[in-house]
């Protein structure tokens, strides 16, 4: 027996991983009646091998659970994310059950009770709302039109009963499928004195009407493949069981001990069809709409397709990684050059999938330039408008988001940033004044600055217009930052006059709000009679970006590679002994920060340790980190809501082991340094 | 069916429990999605010390958050029986999953309406909203968390000035 047992749990495996595979398609596509039917199918063969062998625990479990997915593939229950979280959780845990040597064994017993227990309350609180929507499910299912019509001939052989199977408990599953009118024949059975009661001589004509297809049919039987003839036919596309005609010929047929012919019985149903049909055609609809066009060179996708793209193409970046992983710790001859290989075709097609989805900003450039050469005209300003790295991509839904907010940054900025001509004229700057908007990646950033050579804000001027409109009390000791952070206050408009262009007291406060809708952030900076410069930065949603895997203690950190510039190594005790953080690289003195302060993290740093100098703008600064573990994709994971304060870190991303590593924002790091340096400089 | 029936009357609340150092506490079932066995816990660098850092939940980061240090306790030791209970909670009318390091996870109870305490007003050494009720043993209680309100807030879940606890560091 234990052969069997291993044999089973060993099929057992293979199905559990099955359940799993077709779990997490299902997940991006959870309308699919296939997958929905494959996880049924899969779930019925777990239960019943389980069942045989006596893993009893299995098999109570997949009975609740298959319930679910029954009430799901019979349209009485939707597929949810939780229904999926639930089930994917039951997998990991069938996986420990089938380790188990045998039902004694207690160490699973509170997951179990724990899963049951949820999946009981979905099947609870979904048959309660069914009783509810009892009223309209007449309508919906039992249309005629729905259900078909099935005739099966179930002939089991005599030694069915010696497999164990009782051909009542199959009929009665087939019951469950939809209306059913069952025959039974007996003309088999013998004299008494011959009947063997150890063998079956009954055989059953049954007509079935359901919606459910063929392949339900079949499951019923799919234990009692061998021992019986089994024929399943489709008759008819509609319910013949409530044609009294139908009914009516068929118990007359079977009445005169005949056997009921295929044939005639298609040729039957074909004739009631033509009948029924006729009363259907006048509510048909019929819509026929074709139209060919030559030459498509682009086509629309809908960006849900590409959204499912996305997801599998980050699914395969990080089965990629573990590829790769496998391949190196293995050593097996000739693995290595595929897993490259595979690497590098993941890399091509994640950058062309992800492009797809990318347009540069120069798309929505024109409008802004007509806006300056408009509003200058009717101002009588002389505005010149500026563009840098239009090149820069971003996401089309993003794109979209941020027109309108862009719009009245440079609205804001041609009312009341520039001045007058005569203005201009006075404080010897130069006639034509310029606004300058400039995009550029920043590690998983990308940001746009729109910036003028205009008046600039005055912080005691909005103190005051602040203090004014009750926004903050008198005494309140404002920094200039702080002062300029108040103008993105809902009803705050510096605007001495009300005009045309803008200054309606729903300025920055909106472009802040829309910025934030797309997890983008504003900030601004203004330095009086020098002009504004309006800084947004937005994330890149669609995010996998080629990195840097370093350690520092038991900690992975990926350094996004477009912001690395040179890696160097320092024995240990060079950095402990620097003057203020400064080593030379060739022939330069970095400023270089020690993570391993920055972070706390606990351990002894290794005797040699390694630099990886970080670019940003300007700046440039070293990291020191404990090692250096090479090139890597990351798919790029949010850190969640709880982690929002967190700033030298913009999101984490798995390894190919499994574990989290987490993605460095190398650009914060950068301006903060040059932040606090320019603080004690100065 | 059996668990049909009894799940079916609307009086009865199902919850895990689990213990803390040598307390009981329950949380109810339908806030939890799984339990999983401890995995390594990468931390986040400059984050609050409850916060022991993420984990990788199916292809997805998730918060771990030590439930000891949440309830003014030392941070959890490992061992065999510590593992993480993974929780869908509300947090700024925000749905989101965290998980939770507990020292052990006990077992699921069926609780009927009448058998649950109100939390008492006083007495409690850990902050009375927190609580949702409380469940009489033979020798103690188990406390029955909000779970959505505990992470809600930022603070330790220890009722203030309270000289009766001593914050074991």
């Amino acid at each position: 027996m234990d052969k069997f047992r291993d044999k089973f749990i060993e099929e057992a495996s293979d199905l559990i991983n099955e359940l799993e595979k077709v779990l997490l398609e299902l997940e991006s596509n959870k309308e699919n009646p296939d997958l929905i039917q494959q996880i049924f199918r899969v779930m019925h063969s777990l239960k019943g091998g389980s069942a045989m062998f006596g893993f009893n625990k299995i098999d109570k479990f997949t009975h609740h659970l298959e319930n679910i997915y029954d009430l799901i593939r019979n349209n009485k229950l939707q597929m949810t994310d939780e229904i999926l979280d639930i089930t994917l959780a039951a997998v990991d845990h069938l996986r420990n059950l089938a380790q188990e040597k045998d039902d004694s064994e207690t160490k699973n017993n509170i997951q179990h009770d724990l899963l049951l227990v949820k999946i009981v309350d979905i099947i609870n609180e979904n048959v309660a709302g069914l009783e509810e929507n009892k009223t309209i499910q007449p309508i919906v299912v039992a249309s005629n039109k729905e259900l078909s019509t099935y005739y099966i001939s179930f002939k089991p052989y005599h030694n069915i009963f010696n497999y164990g199977t009782n051909p009542l408990y199959l009929i009665d599953e087939l019951c469950d499928l939809g209306e059913t009118k069952i025959f039974p024949r007996y003309d088999n059975l013998p004299d008494l004195d011959d009947l063997d009661e150890k063998k079956c001589f009954f055989y059953w004509d049954i007509f079935l009407a359901t919606n459910q297809g063929i392949n339900a049919i079949s499951e019923v039987f799919i234990f009692a493949d061998d021992q019986c003839k089994l024929k399943v036919h489709k008759i008819s596309e509609i319910n013949l069981l409530e044609e009294i005609s139908f009914i009516g010929i068929i118990e007359e047929t079977i009445n005169n001990q005949k056997d009921i012919n295929i044939d005639q019985l298609l040729l039957l149903t074909h004739e009631l069809e033509k009948v029924f049909e006729k009363e259907q055609a006048k509510t048909e609809k019929q819509t026929t709409t074709t139209s060919h066009e030559a030459g498509i060179s682009s086509i629309r996708v809908s960006s849900e397709k590409l959204d499912n793209l996305i997801n599998w193409v980050s699914e395969l970046v990080t089965i990629q990684a573990r590829l790769s992983l496998f391949a190196q710790e293995t050593e097996t001859d000739g693995l290595l050059p595929i897993a490259e290989e595979v690497e590098k075709i993941s890399r091509h097609l994640r950058d062309d999938v992800f492009s797809i989805r990318l347009i540069p900003i120069e798309n929505m450039l024109t409008r802004f330039q007509r806006l300056v050469r408009e509003l200058s005209h009717e101002l009588n300003k002389d505005v010149v408008f500026k563009t840098e790295g239009t090149e820069t991509e971003l996401d089309k839904n993003i794109i979209e988001v941020l027109a309108d907010p862009l719009m009245h940054i440079i609205r804001n900025s041609l009312d009341h940033g520039i001045e007058s001509t005569e203005e201009r004229k006075k404080l010897g700057k130069p006639n034509r004044s310029v606004i300058l908007l400039k995009a550029f990646y920043s590690g998983t950033n990308v940001i746009i600055q729109i910036s003028d050579d205009g008046k600039g804000i005055d912080p005691e001027k909005i103190k005051s217009q602040a203090i004014l409109k009750g926004l903050i009390s008198h005494d309140a000791d404002f920094s200039k930052k702080e002062a300029l952070d108040l103008l993105f206050l809902p009803g705050f408009s510096t605007a001495e006059k009300i005009t045309k262009v803008s200054g309606r007291g729903v300025g920055m406060d909106v472009v802040k709000r829309k910025i934030a809708e797309i997890r983008g952030e504003v900030d601004i900076d203004s330095i009086l009679n020098e002009g504004t410069t309006i800084t947004i930065r937005l994330p890149l949603t669609l995010s996998i970006i080629d990195g840097l895997l370093v350690q520092i203690g038991e900690t992975k950190f990926v350094i996004p590679l477009s912001s690395v510039d040179k890696c160097y190594e320092f024995k240990h005790e060079k950095l402990a002994n620097s003057v203020n953080y400064l080593i030379r690289t060739d022939d330069h003195e970095v400023a270089f920060l020690n993570l391993r302060e920055m972070f706390v993290i606990d351990g002894t740093p290794p005797e040699t340790e390694h630099v990886v100098v970080v670019q940003f703008g300007e700046t440039k600064i070293g990291l020191s980190v404990d090692n250096i573990i090479g090139q890597y994709q990351a798919v790029l994971k949010p850190l969640g809501k709880l982690y929002k304060k967190q700033q030298s870190i913009s999101g984490a991303t798995i390894l190919g082991d499994g574990t989290v590593a987490l993605v460095l924002d190398t650009n914060k790091l950068i301006s903060d340094y040059a932040h606090s340096e320019k603080k004690i400089g100065g | 069916m059996n668990e049909n029936n009894t799940l079916a009357n609307d009086n009865v609340t199902t919850f895990l429990t689990f213990i803390l150092g040598k307390e009981i506490f329950a949380t109810n079932v339908k806030k939890v999605l799984t339990i999983l066995e401890m995995r390594p816990i990468t931390k986040v660098p400059n984050s609050p010390e409850y916060m022991r850092g993420v984990i990788n939940l199916r292809g997805n980061v998730l918060p771990v958050i030590d439930m000891r240090i949440k309830f003014g306790m030392s941070p959890t030791q490992f061992t065999d029986n510590t593992c993480i209970i993974v929780l869908n909670v509300t947090i700024e009318d925000e749905e989101l999953q965290l998980g939770i390091l507990v020292d052990a996870v006990d077992k699921v109870l069926e609780l009927k309406e009448s058998e649950i305490e109100e939390s008492p007003s006083i007495g409690t050494k850990y902050k009375v909203e927190f609580i949702q009720g409380m469940y009489k043993l033979e020798d103690g209680f188990i406390m029955l968390l909000n779970m959505d309100l505990i992470f809600n807030s930022e603070v330790i879940i220890l009722a203030k000035e309270n000289e009766s606890v001593a914050i074991d560091e």
